[in-house]
């Protein structure tokens, strides 16, 4: 090394192993062992996967009642806009076989509204949401203003497309008593959207708050008056509205609607017997040619009554492991033709 | 026409009147192939407009450059595309997607490249500004003064010192030395670094440096119009009305220093932008890759399969808003302007355009050169390619041809300097019939030199050189004895060169010789006692076995490529009119007088012997001259030279007329070394079926020899094909029995090629690659390759020689060297590689695809002209196969998950608008789109393809097959490139459904949402993300620190992001554009989330591992073979 670092310091000096491409380094081999026992787990932790969570799913339970069809005199009416002052309510009653456990969540559930139309997903004012400005329509485009120039608010396609069919469920404990199931409209939603994303305007008193604006063109009462019963629930962080506003991904959703309040009789969740639906129903999905339906169910740690992901992981994990033992063959019959080196 | 005239009219002696100049004027403007000026007039000069003597390399000022670069970087077809974007996206009836997705990326995208050309131009502009303030003394007023270089006029004198760099091109006018020499380096124009002499007209060096003479000097030069030849000068000076002619010799060029010359003054002829200097820069002819050409056909395919997938979308559009769209309007009324589906699908088409735009990849150009920036660098970095003895490491000097160097088929070499060491050594010599150098022991037994074999002592001569070796003393008895012959023969080899001697010690000469072989003749001579001592332009001192003799020269005849000999012509101290020349032994025989024949036998015979050594030879004769024929022919030559058309011509032809009737001397012969691990580096080459073809001006026995010595022919070779006819049908001939021999079917005329060639087609078509029955090798004389090279001869020549194992060009022409290049280039659709050393392969250098030059002894210009330069031939196995390899590699992996990830991000929108009503909803939120190419996946693929390696240096130089799949392109190629779309719309497919089925109906375990779009949006980029990562996982083979932390990071940091762009501030302060507040919070903590993660990458992983495991199982390629084998042995 004397004589080059007298004769050339400035090159050898640069003598790192980044330059020279020498850097240590792991050297990633597929070898036959390591694909075919790397298919092989996988194989077997994609098929149990599979099987828990099916097993999980299989122990909720769900009802859905699609009451597009029974509450047709309902949905006739709804078919034309002139009678939209007109209540029209309907009662389904079904029969509970089993007491459904523990926490019971209720549902509304649609059939091709597409909430994920590009244009009516950006149809809404976000800083009108947080109640920073109440007067401003941004994209609403459409439902921004009404004709004489008054500002909407909530502006915009979404909110007012927003479901509003009542749904009451009451338990026929027989013929004559019947209970109005206790349910709670409260804690449906996300934390940041019920604090952060949706504000009322800063306002002792809401309607004054609201002053200068007007009810979107579908809604009967004004936003500050959405909930009746609890005065808190009202404006942009009623949670019906904030649960509407986040948009589905699919034309087919559910969204949830009411959970139950774990008293009196329903301390361990709904017990078995005759209940119904009491709906009032407003909203119209035989214009579109949609359906509706609710639904009740109960939950565990993954989710609700969803097979999917079981199914999914269970199919591949059969196939992955088949496909280990398949491969391992064709591996032993035509490794000769690997390993066969021609010397030159 | 009068003043034309006046000048061309040779020795007039008018003066020239201010009335005619005036007159004339005009007509020299119209005529601007030529240049008028006059010393000391400033007034006559400026009327011409001759720009002055400032340079400007750089290409913008501050309020140019953005604008200026702006227009420069949208020209580039991809950039254009995205700003055509842009402007779609502003189009709020079409726009479906927020537009930063695409300003963003764009403008990085051009703010990378824009930093990188303003720090080029910043450093230019440095440059420009030193160079122009440099100061030089002017003659001004009688005095000189001190100017800046940038203020310096056509017309000046000025004043060059000592080791000053010339100042423009200047006409020199005098000087401190005897005859108005100068000496100069050259380095910085053509890089060599031997002293170039310079001499005054005698006209001017009569003005001796006076000031006064100087200032009252008026000459008026017309010469050429500026123009980039260094080497071509031609012009006439006209003072005191005689005229005087000038050449190169006479001009210093800008660019040049002024070495051992106290001063000298110069009129300046060419100013800044005008300087050959100038003229000769910046016009780097540009090399694009096959990849460059794939990519561009590549971005097409994806054009129109943009195009297809939008038109299809489209029509699903219309038919959703005829069945469903119309009845929903209760809840989104269409716009006023649509007017019917159809009109609604006609602007979706245009918001799918938008929305599919990533699929061609903004930053794919950027990475791209980025890439093979960092690859050029590893080449110049290492250090196995590093010349310690020179200092000389390898350099990139081109940095957009790396992976070419992977798919290199045809290396074309030159063989002095690039096979050889260019080393000169006087070996043997063979004097009037005699021959000396071998040597015989006691037994008359021939003896091979080494080490012990005892040196000729040559301490009689006082000033031989002590580094010159020779073993045969019979040549110094014979010197000693003083045979009239050897004495001649020496003396002539004393007398006719261009070697500059340099006394730098007192006592201690040094030859400065523009060639090695002269060199080392000059040396010989001067070590049997000829001593070469000093030039004049009019003498030559030569120091005769201690007798100091100066003989008067009276005419110098150059050599050239045509002429192939150089000749002097002296008066002897005796008074003897004598010419010698030295030349090429077939040049020389020719003009040999006819008394010699029994001579040239057997000098002939000693020649053959040495070309079969392998040495060069030279041929020396002599002539005497009678006085009177050489006055006559003088008055000629002179005239001759005065010519100012065909100048060079007619010299040639004057010159025929006095080398005739030579007396043959007798023959040099110069060994010149193989360089190291030359025929080691042959043989691996060859291993990676690389062929490699010699192309040399040497004479065949010499070629041959040396092919053999370097593996390029091989003893076992069945038969060595010869064409030397000198006329197309011998040359056909020899052709047509050399093909019938290697493959007997193919001359039946049912070949499709010879079919084709008789048509002429006007496109070039490829010749398919053909195995031979045997090992054959090609010789083609640079003759015969005339021939072979017209018309329909160039095919069949080109078939035959791709046959042969090894083929040896001899006697070529620069121009044939190039030729041979193109011709293979042409046809054959392969990478050629072209590498030299002299400035007689710049030709070919330029031609191929990749020209690698060395830098030796004869000069830098091949090094200055090539893509890749070092100095030593045997690097070349480590530039083609391991640098060419891995860069090859890396660029193929690089293109193929570039386009995959692209692919397999943009195609969900696809499956997606199935459920959206094709309305251009797209699948992420935007800010992923913007930074999806930008941050997250950039970085890993950057890694793999600068530090990727499959197998490590010592197995791809172990392994030379490693290299074939390069050669046939079987990386990356347009099979390849549908492969990664399928791969893509198969990813893309998986990351859709998988997410899709996870949300669809299912909500969290606490019973809120989970199918909102939202949600939804981060788990298929959370998984795609995942999928593409755990991808690059699977390429990357050398795992280093880099790619662990680039890879990681980014995930990393995409999770980092996630929280920043959902977070609760960003989104208070601007609600419209950050709209995804909390989803992070809310969904990272969902066991569904990371199970549809997980299977999504299980899904998209196996089927990949899956096919990379099976495809050398039922389809091995020898490399599979190669590479398994490797393996095996590394765990063995």
């Amino acid at each position: 090394m004397d004589r080059t670092s007298q004769g050339c310091p400035s090159r050898w000096r640069d003598n790192t192993a980044l330059k020279q491409q020498h850097l240590p380094a792991h050297r990633l081999q597929l070898s036959a062992t390591k694909v075919l026992s790397g298919f092989f787990v996988t194989g077997t932790f994609c098929l149990g996967v599979g099987i828990i969570l099916i097993l999980s799913a299989k122990s909720t339970k769900e009802i859905e009642i699609n009451y597009t069809n029974i509450c047709a005199n309902c949905a006739e009416l709804r078919e034309n806009t002139i009678n939209f002052d007109k209540e029209c309510t309907c009662s389904i009653p079904f029969y509970l076989p089993e007491t459904m456990q523990g926490n019971v969540y209720m549902y509304y559930k649609l059939h091709s509204f597409y909430q994920n139309l590009y244009r009516y997903s950006l149809s809404r004012s976000n800083s009108q949401l947080m109640g920073q400005d109440i007067m401003d329509v941004g994209n609403c485009d459409l439902f921004g203003k009404t004709p004489n120039g008054t500002p909407i608010c909530p502006c915009g396609a979404i909110a007012n497309s927003m479901f509003n069919d009542t749904i009451i469920l009451s338990y026929n404990l027989n013929s004559s008593i019947h209970i109005k199931v206790p349910m709670l409209s409260s804690g449906i939603t996300w934390w940041t959207d019920k604090f952060i994303k949706y504000q009322n305007p800063n306002s002792n008193h809401l309607p004054s708050a609201f002053a200068g604006t007007a009810k979107p063109p579908f809604w009967p009462r004004a936003v500050y008056e959405l909930d009746e019963e609890d005065v808190e629930n009202n404006g942009l962080v009623n949670d019906d509205f904030i649960v509407w506003m986040r948009t589905a991904a699919f034309p087919t959703f559910k969204k949830l609607y009411r959970r139950l309040r774990r008293i009196q009789y329903f301390t361990e969740g709904l017990p078995a017997g005759n209940y119904s639906f009491n709906i009032t129903y407003n909203f119209p999905v035989t214009r579109y040619h949609g359906e509706k339906s609710v639904v009740l169910s109960t939950l565990t740690w993954s989710g609700g009554r969803s097979l999917f992901l079981g199914l999914a992981y269970t199919v591949t994990g059969t196939v992955t492991w088949l496909a280990s033992f398949v491969m391992m063959a064709i591996y032993l019959a035509r490794k000769e033709r690997m390993t066969v080196f021609p010397q030159q | 026409m009068k003043y034309i005239k006046l000048y061309i009219s040779e020795g007039s002696k008018r003066n020239v009147l201010p009335e005619d100049l005036r007159q004339t004027e005009q007509e020299c403007l119209q005529d601007n192939r030529t240049r008028y000026l006059q010393a000391n007039n400033k007034k006559f000069n400026t009327t011409f407009g001759y720009p002055n003597n400032a340079i400007k390399t750089s290409k913008y000022s501050i309020f140019n450059f953005l604008p200026l670069n702006l227009f420069e970087q949208f020209q580039r077809l991809a950039n254009a595309y995205f700003l055509i974007l842009l402007i779609l996206q502003l189009i709020p009836q079409i726009s479906s997607l927020a537009c930063y997705t695409t300003v963003i990326p764009l403008i990085v995208v051009l703010a990378i490249t824009a930093v990188k050309d303003a720090v080029d131009d910043l450093k230019r502009h440095q440059n420009d500004n030193q160079v122009n303030n440099h100061t030089v003394l002017v003659l001004k007023n009688g005095r000189m003064e001190e100017e800046k270089w940038m203020n310096i006029q056509v017309g000046d004198i000025i004043k060059l010192e000592n080791n000053q760099p010339v100042t423009a091109d200047i006409l020199l006018l005098c000087s401190s030395e005897p005859y108005s020499l100068t000496y100069i380096e050259t380095a910085e124009l053509d890089g060599e670094t031997n002293l170039k002499v310079k001499q005054a007209v005698s006209a001017t060096s009569k003005l001796e440096g006076n000031l006064n003479l100087l200032s009252a000097f008026d000459g008026k030069v017309k010469c050429d119009s500026p123009n980039d030849k260094l080497d071509k000068f031609t012009g006439v000076l006209t003072y005191k009305g005689n005229t005087y002619f000038l050449d190169h010799d006479k001009l210093l060029l800008r660019g040049c220093v002024i070495r051992n010359t106290d001063w000298c003054y110069g009129l300046v002829i060419y100013t800044g932008p005008d300087t050959k200097l100038m003229q000769n820069s910046g016009k780097s002819s540009f090399k694009r890759t096959h990849i460059d050409h794939l990519m561009n056909v590549l971005v097409l395919w994806i054009f129109l399969f943009l195009g297809s997938i939008c038109f299809i979308l489209a029509i699903g559009h219309s038919i959703w808003e005829k069945k469903k769209g119309y009845y929903f309007q209760n809840f989104l009324p269409w716009k006023e302007y649509i007017s019917s589906p159809l009109v609604s699908g006609i602007f979706i088409f245009w918001s799918y355009f938008i929305i599919f735009n990533t699929m061609v990849p903004i930053s794919l150009y950027v990475s791209v050169e980025i890439i093979r920036w960092g690859n050029s660098c590893y080449i110049n970095w290492d250090q196995k390619m590093f010349y310690a003895p020179k200092n000389a490491p390898a350099q990139a000097r081109t940095t957009t041809l790396n992976e070419e160097l992977g798919q290199v088929k045809y290396v074309f070499s030159d063989k002095t300097g690039t096979l050889t060491q260019n080393i000169m050594i006087f070996n043997k010599c063979s004097i009037n019939g005699t021959l000396y150098g071998a040597i015989y022991d006691e037994n008359g037994q021939r003896v091979e030199v080494s080490e012990k074999t005892e040196k000729v002592n040559f301490s009689y001569n006082q000033l031989a050189d002590p580094e010159f070796t020779f073993y045969d003393k019979t040549l110094v008895e014979a010197v000693k004895k003083g045979d009239r012959w050897v004495h001649l023969f020496f003396l002539s080899l004393s007398l006719c060169h261009t070697v500059i001697p340099e006394e730098k010690v007192e006592g201690k000469l040094v030859y400065q010789a523009q060639s090695p072989d002269e060199g080392a003749l000059v040396t010989a001579a001067r070590n049997f006692g000829f001593v070469f001592c000093s030039r004049t332009p009019k003498t030559i001192t030569v120091v005769e076995m201690g007798k100091t003799k100066v003989y008067q020269l009276l005419a110098f005849l150059d050599f050239n490529n045509e002429r192939k000999r150089m000749s002097v012509i002296v008066r002897s101290p005796e008074d003897q009119i004598m010419l010698f020349c030295k030349g090429a032994d077939t040049m020389i025989c020719e003009l040999l007088h006819p008394s010699c024949t029994s001579l040239i036998d057997v000098t002939m015979e000693h020649l053959v012997d040495f070309a079969t050594e392998g040495l060069r030879t030279l041929a020396v004769a002599y002539r005497e001259l009678d006085e009177s024929f050489f006055h006559a022919w003088s008055k000629k030559h002179n005239e001759a030279c005065s010519s100012l058309e065909n100048r060079e011509d007619k010299i040639s032809s004057v010159c025929e007329e006095i080398e005739k009737d030579l007396m043959l001397l007798g023959a040099t012969a110069v060994e010149d070394k193989l360089q190291d691990g030359v025929p080691q580096t042959i043989k691996i080459l060859n291993k990676a079926k690389i062929k490699i073809w010699v192309l040399t001006g040497d004479k065949q026995e010499t070629a041959v020899n040396i092919a053999y010595a370097c593996n390029i022919f091989k003893d076992e070779m069945d038969e060595l094909f010869v064409l030397e006819g000198r006329d197309t049908e011998t040359v056909q001939q020899e052709l047509r029995s050399a093909m019938k021999k290697m493959k007997p079917e193919s001359l039946l005329g049912s070949e499709p090629i010879n079919n084709d060639f008789t048509m002429r087609p006007k496109m070039p078509f490829r010749i398919p690659e053909e195995v031979p029955s045997g090992n054959y090798g090609l010789i083609i004389n640079g003759y015969s390759l005339a021939y072979a090279l017209e018309g329909n001869l160039e095919l069949e020549l080109l078939q035959t020689a791709c046959m042969c194992e090894g083929v040896i060009c001899c006697r070529m022409t620069p121009l044939q060297k190039a030729q041979v290049v193109e011709l293979v280039k042409r046809y054959k659709k392969v990478v050629t590689l072209a590498i030299g050393d002299g400035a007689n392969d710049i030709g070919m250098i330029k031609a191929a695809h990749i020209g690698v030059g060395l830098s030796g002894k004869e000069g830098m210009q091949a090094m200055l002209n090539s893509d890749f330069a070092f100095s030593q031939f045997r690097y070349l196995q480590r530039l083609l196969l391991v640098h060419g390899r891995w860069s090859y590699n890396r660029m193929c992996k690089f293109l193929s998950y570039f386009f995959y990830k692209n692919f397999a991000f943009t195609l969900v929108h696809f499956w997606y608008s199935f459920y959206n009503g094709f309305s251009a909803q797209t699948v992420y939120d935007t800010w992923f789109i913007t930074f999806y190419n930008l941050v997250y996946t950039s970085l890993p693929i950057l890694a793999l393809s600068l530090f990727d390696q499959d197998v490590n240096e010592t197995w791809s130089l172990h392994f030379p097959e490693l290299y074939d799949p390069g050669q046939h392109n079987l990386y990356f190629n347009k099979k390849k490139f549908v492969m990664c779309l399928v791969h893509g719309i198969y990813s893309s497919f998986v990351l859709f459904f998988i997410p899709m089925g996870t949300v669809l109906n299912a909500v969290r375990s606490d019973g809120k949402e989970m199918s909102d779009y939202q949600s939804f949006s981060l788990i298929v980029q959370t998984s795609l993300l995942w999928v593409v990562t755990m991808q690059i996982a699977l390429e990357t083979t050398y795992w280093t620190i880099i790619n662990h932390f680039f890879i990681w990071g980014s995930l990393g940091f995409y999770f980092c992001m996630l929280f920043f762009l959902y977070s609760d501030g960003l989104c208070l302060m601007v609600p419209s554009v950050f709209e995804f507040l909390g989803v992070t919070k809310n969904t990272v903590s969902m066991p569904q989330l990371w199970l549809s993660v997980v299977l999504s990458v299980v899904l998209c992983m196996l089927p990949p591992i899956g096919y990379q495991f099976l495809k050398p199982l039922f389809w091995p390629l020898h490399v599979d073979k190669v590479i398994d084998r490797i393996h095996r042995m590394k765990h063995a």
